[in-house]
């Protein structure tokens, strides 16, 4: 059994309940920015004097409110976070940032100004190009005009104040690099809920006080350095968008597999930005955002999203990929069929399964990764 | 000499089955009983009545591999193989060219991709949705009034099949009911949905790619209606077990077995 260290516990215990520390920030006097999409910037509304807050929807329960307010097609996530503003359990946020995620995020944001009328709200309208010096331009005056928007609704955000927030945030950031970095050498040093906890707590709490627990566990992780949760089993990696639920991870390792990495948008896509040169600080968050990331909601010129996946599972040692998508999400449907086709000829293994990660994990879910952890345990004669 | 023997329980959503084998893979019994909702007491049970069948007793038992919905939960098992797993091994036992593997289940349809060796190498399953499995079929059966067991006789017999528009279980029933008010024969209306479970089926294993030989296993392998129309949707015959129910209940006898052998070595 791996050694227990105490802030893995307490990143779990964030994750529990994932939006009790914003509801007690509010309630001491906090302003709560919520956010859905990794493209948001959340340096720009940490300098503004919000906490900003991933917003994943519920890990449970039907969401009756908002299936009056969406078609069948939109994703479980939106309508989760949807039904949750509608059951009165988001009156802790003062703001609602949207992106321009994809079709259905950005239906989302007009739906919702409707629906839940008393919540201020703030639309970015990301490009869907990036890493080029056109959408680095317009992202940058896309973000003026949110800047804009806070000095109105916040309060003036001065070019000091920003800059200090991408100080933290980059401090940050290269503490995760740090943690993923370790985990590379390290293969099967943290369990793939433990990672994804870890992941998690920083979008649900304030960065300096995550960065500081990071550090702590940084630290005993040295001190530890044979931890390994889990040896002998299939390696895999697992890609995709939305997992919030850390019964996911539970799941795939319970049912014999070992998860070594995630290319995941709740997990490390959230701190893939590198940091950026420029005397404008909002120009120095336009360049970190439009990093290439494999986000199929993008397009990005000569970044080939099939080629990082596959080199993120080789580097990684994986012998399998499990692909979970949220069902219903197009940007990575779309995608879906080449990924396949590049792991297929790189004779990697994958699994596709669409979930619902606002749900918990079915049984048929359990049943698939059994039977896959089974499919690759028996190639290399388990 | 006492024989040694190896099982495997199946505890699936609708049956129980129990498959024992000797160490030369050859099958010495075999029991087949509701699951109902006592799952454990199910496992016991079918195991019991298959080592009555064996003419031995349990003390000969030396392996069990759970497998099915139900694989935690069988008693003293050695380990929990998914039927996906024992479903290919059981079927390339039974047919050794066997490269597609069409399980189709109480409450789930699989399709199975086979390497040359027999290995798992893709796969898939329905996985909101319990249309195109055997509970479908039994409720259609009820709706109309038919046992399930004449229930491939009666399709076979009609001239055409009706056609069936609705994949959910709850509205295809509304639809036969409809079907029936509008004079449709209850012939055709079978054949329809049965050649409706056959599509719907094909759908998934066309997502996985499929390759001859192709084996039908599960309960609905043994409807006739239901295997006919999938040889017409592929274009060539499958091969069918004489007891398509057991084929995963036998994988994991055999593959208990391979663990024995290889355990003793």
């Amino acid at each position: 059994m791996p050694g227990t260290i105490p802030q893995l516990a307490f990143f779990e215990t964030v994750c529990v309940d994932p939006y009790a520390t914003a509801r007690k920030a509010a309630e001491e006097g906090s302003k709560v920015a919520a956010y859905m999409c990794t493209y948001t910037p959340e340096e720009l509304f940490h300098a503004a004097g919000y906490f900003p807050m991933r917003l994943f929807g519920r890990n449970s329960g039907a969401t009756n409110q908002a299936d009056a307010h969406l078609p069948a097609y939109a994703c479980g996530f939106l309508r989760s976070a949807l039904d949750m503003a509608l059951a009165g359990e988001l009156g802790f946020v003062d703001l609602m940032v949207f992106g321009h995620t994809c079709d259905s995020m950005q239906n989302l944001a007009d739906i919702w100004k409707h629906a839940v009328p008393n919540m201020k709200q703030l639309v970015i309208t990301t490009p869907v190009v990036v890493g080029t010096e056109a959408s680095i331009a317009y992202f940058r005056e896309e973000l003026a005009r949110a800047r804009a928007r806070l000095d109105e609704i916040a309060g003036p955000v001065s070019d000091d104040a920003i800059v200090s927030s991408i100080v933290l945030y980059d401090g940050h950031r290269a503490l995760m690099q740090r943690l993923y970095a370790l985990r590379a050498a390290r293969p099967g040093c943290l369990s793939g809920r433990e990672m994804m906890a870890i992941v998690l707590a920083s979008m649900l709490m304030p960065r300096e006080e995550h960065a500081l627990h990071l550090e702590a566990l940084l630290g005993a992780l040295d001190q530890d350095a044979d931890r390994v949760v889990a040896a002998g089993k299939p390696k895999v990696i697992v890609i995709g968008n939305v997992v919030q639920n850390l019964d996911y991870a539970a799941v795939i390792e319970a049912a014999g597999c070992v998860v070594l990495d995630e290319d995941l948008c709740s997990g490390r896509r959230a701190f893939a930005m590198a940091p950026a040169e420029s005397e404008d600080p909002l120009e120095q968050l336009a360049r970190m955002y439009l990093t290439p990331a494999a986000c199929p909601s993008k397009h990005q010129p000569g970044f080939d999203i099939g080629g990082a996946l596959l080199e993120r599972a080789q580097s990684s040692g994986a012998e399998g990929v499990v692909i979970l998508l949220t069902k219903f999400c197009e940007p990575w449907c779309f995608d879906y069929p080449y990924l396949k086709e590049v792991f297929d000829k790189a004779g990697i293994p994958s699994l596709l399964i669409e979930i619902e990660s606002n749900q918990p994990p079915s049984e048929q879910f359990r049943n698939r990764i059994h039977a896959f952890a089974e499919m690759l345990g028996a190639a290399h004669g388990g | 000499m006492i024989t040694m023997l190896h099982a495997g329980i199946d505890v699936g959503s609708a049956n129980t089955k129990a498959v024992l084998v000797d160490d030369e893979a050859v099958l010495k019994g075999r029991a087949i009983m509701p699951s109902g909702v006592g799952l454990v007491a199910s496992a016991r049970q079918a195991l019991a009545d298959a080592i009555k069948e064996a003419g031995s007793t349990p003390e000969n038992v030396a392996t069990i591999i759970g497998t099915g919905y139900g694989r935690e939960i069988v008693p003293n098992k050695t380990k929990a193989i998914t039927e996906i797993t024992c479903h290919a091994r059981g079927a390339v036992a039974l047919f050794a060219d066997t490269r597609f593997v069409i399980d189709i289940g109480g409450q789930d349809s699989k399709a199975i991709a086979l390497g040359p060796n027999g290995a798992v190498t893709g796969f898939e399953m329905n996985d909101k949705c319990a249309a195109g499995t055997g509970r479908f079929l039994e409720v259609m059966a009820r709706a109309l009034e038919v046992g399930l067991d004449r229930m491939a006789e009666a399709a076979l017999s009609a001239k055409r099949p009706a056609t069936i528009s609705s994949t959910c279980t709850v509205f295809a029933e509304s639809e036969v009911v409809s079907l029936l008010a509008q004079g449709e024969e209850p012939a055709a209306i079978l054949a329809g949905l049965c050649q409706a479970v056959a599509e719907r089926v094909h759908g998934l294993a066309a997502r996985v790619g499929v390759r001859r030989e192709v084996t039908m296993t599960g309960g609905v392998a043994r409807n006739a209606a239901v295997v006919r129309a999938m040889e017409r949707i592929l274009g060539f015959d499958v091969n069918v077990p004489e007891d398509p129910l057991i084929v995963g209940a036998l994988g994991a006898a055999l593959i208990a077995r391979d663990m024995r052998l290889r355990g003793n070595q």
